[in-house]
């Protein structure tokens, strides 16, 4: 891994523990192994959404070319989300792909998620399947994707 | 006395230039704006690509309020924030290392400062993606473009360099309403014209012919926006529509398998002389010569279930997907029918029965037949989404009587040696009226 990118891991570590979402249990980043290619990330169910209590884990992958191009994120944990794959975990959204700037860290990532999943954008969608209930049948949806944070994202924050 | 009229409304003037030459025409352009107005070659270049090479237009926004014009161009922030000057306490925001001693530090006009080093990463790593004119800053959510003199500035491996300035001449040319690469196999050419017209383009160098506003294959009747949406219909739809494909029959009257073998839909069975229409396999003969309706969809105007909806939906555009790709074959075909032409023409002139300039008038015809059928094949997509109406019906109406002629023509050519020379001519000059009709409209003759 080149200088930079190690560089910065680093620095954003630190900026997480330090931060004070952290500090509410709301954002969370572990290392995987030691070598800063590869981070667990943790992000709380918003409030006032069918995903409140939930603990929802993400696969973090740092590119060599970090920060130049942004990180690769995936939800572990099953989620029931329009812009988010129910059986991947892939994400759509603009900061991960075209709306990247080498100035943003992996903590504004984080909460750009945690964003994602109190307001998500249906024209924009991941999972079609998703996405056509959330629109159609939006207290179906509620239903679903609340089971499926009790069955998949069951969990305490700051263990 | 009648003022003096163009005879094709198609025509349309255009010049094919070289690399070279683009490069000289689009440099004339910077420096035409630079010796105007103060600004670099490089700051020209982002203000003309950003203005769709408008010299004129760029001057008067210029004039009228120079600031406005360079926020909208992406050279300027409207809240640039302050520059750094002191670069001891200075910690780049991308590297978060300290600065090294020998290392520049640089901002652009919005005021975001970067170190050299991450200006560099981030220049090669955009070039290495293909960005080039759309190379913008690295901080979040600022617009602002990179001049050119900038990343040539910082960039020093010859190879991105070499990418970064083909890429933007690309990028250049693309912008520009007047210019369009020609979209010919291999061919390196870049077509100018004075308008920016629906028009077919031709290629001097490969004689490729294409639509000049949008680069499709050329489209008339129908327009740009909706030729898009019918070529991405047809590729949608190709699973529904490959049933269709099927390029032999059997003789509706006898049975015995055909093929066929020219462009015309006139079919006659060799067996047994019947003559029928390949699109509907009807008899020819009440087709009539006063209208022939096998171009015409009718519409079943009943209101059904969903389903019977969708199968209505699908029968109208199988219709037109039907004629649009019989056509398309037939005009394949045509080029095979060339060359038996070509074939006979040569054996009459070798037992000197006439010479080549006696039997021209046989290839005219075939070209004739061949720019017929590529208007009537384009006729179809344009039928398929006209709303329907007595416009409509007129339209179709016309279009029935084109293919009636084309289909006269590719007849008559087919059977030349016992067809009257005369005769022939007539034809062709009434099927180029038929096709013209067909015109009228998208060129307001
Ligand atoms: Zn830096
Ligand atoms: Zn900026
Ligand atoms: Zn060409
Ligand atoms: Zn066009
Ligand atoms: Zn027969
Ligand atoms: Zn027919």
């Amino acid at each position: 891994m080149n200088n930079i990118a190690t560089q910065r891991i680093k620095r954003e570590f630190k900026e997480v523990i330090k931060s004070e979402e952290l500090a509410k249990c709301s954002i969370k980043v572990d290392l995987v192994g030691d070598s800063y290619t590869e981070l667990k990330g943790e992000i709380a169910g918003p409030p006032d959404t069918p995903y409140e209590g939930g603990i929802f884990l993400l696969e973090i992958k740092v590119p060599e070319t970090y920060p130049f191009n942004p990180p690769k994120v995936r939800f572990m944990t099953k989620i029931w989300h329009p812009n988010i794959s129910s059986v991947t975990g892939a994400i759509c959204l603009d900061i991960l792909k075209d709306q990247w700037a080498a100035a943003m860290t992996l903590r504004t990532v984080l909460l750009s998620l945690q964003a994602l999943m109190a307001a998500a954008e249906p024209d924009d969608p991941q999972d079609a399947v998703v996405a056509k209930q959330y629109k159609e049948y939006p207290e179906i949806f509620a239903k679903t994707a609340s089971h499926w944070t009790n069955v998949y994202a069951g969990g305490i924050i700051c263990s | 006395m009648s003022p003096p009229h163009n005879p094709d409304a198609e025509y349309f003037p255009v010049q094919c230039l070289s690399v070279d030459e683009v490069e000289k025409f689009l440099n004339e352009l910077v420096e035409q704006l630079c010796t105007s107005i103060h600004v670099t070659p490089s700051m020209s270049k982002v203000l003309l690509y950003e203005n769709k090479w408008a010299v004129q237009e760029v001057l008067w926004k210029y004039n009228e309020d120079a600031d406005k014009l360079f926020v909208a161009s992406r050279m300027k922030t409207l809240h640039p924030v302050s520059v750094k000057t002191k670069r001891d306490k200075f910690v780049c925001p991308v590297c978060v290392g300290p600065v090294a001693e020998e290392l520049g530090i640089t901002s652009l006009a919005c005021g975001h400062c970067y170190c050299d080093n991450c200006w560099r990463c981030h220049f090669e790593n955009k070039i290495k993606q293909g960005v080039s004119t759309e190379l913008s800053c690295m901080a979040l959510n600022c617009e602002l473009l990179v001049p050119e003199e900038i990343v040539l500035s910082t960039v020093n491996k010859p190879i991105l360099r070499k990418k970064y300035q083909q890429f933007a001449f690309r990028e250049y040319i693309k912008s520009h309403p007047l210019l369009r690469f020609c979209p010919g196999a291999n061919c390196t050419a870049v077509i100018k014209s004075k308008e920016s017209l629906a028009k077919k383009a031709i290629c001097t160098q490969c004689e490729t012919s294409f639509c000049f506003k949008c680069g499709n294959d050329y489209h008339a009747p129908t327009d740009c926006a909706t030729i898009k949406k019918w070529i991405t219909k047809c590729a949608d739809d190709s699973e529904t529509s490959n049933y269709i494909a099927a390029n032999t029959k059997d003789c509706p009257k006898c049975n015995i398998f055909i093929e066929k073998n020219g462009g015309c839909n006139h079919m006659q069975c060799l067996s047994c002389k019947f003559d029928f229409c390949w699109m509907c396999m009807g008899d020819w003969k009440a087709h009539g010569t006063e209208y022939y309706d096998c171009s015409k969809y009718r519409e079943n105007p009943q209101n059904g279930s969903e389903s019977a909806r969708a199968r209505e939906a699908l029968k109208k555009y199988l219709h037109y997907y039907e004629r649009w790709e019989n056509h398309s074959k037939s005009l394949q075909l045509e080029k095979q029918t060339l060359d038996k032409i070509k074939e006979r023409i040569n054996s009459k002139v070798m037992t000197s029965k006439g010479t080549w300039i006696d039997w021209q008038y046989l290839l005219d015809s075939a070209a004739l037949l061949a720019k017929c059928r590529y208007t009537l094949q384009y006729t179809y997509p344009y039928a398929y989404y006209m709303d329907n109406g007595p416009k409509k019906e007129l339209f179709e109406y016309q279009q029935a009587k084109l293919e009636a002629e084309i289909e006269n023509l590719s007849w008559k050519i087919e059977r030349a040696e016992t067809t009257d020379r005369g005769d022939l001519e007539n034809q062709m000059d009434i099927a180029e009226k038929r096709r013209a009709t067909m015109l009228q409209d998208f060129f307001h003759i």
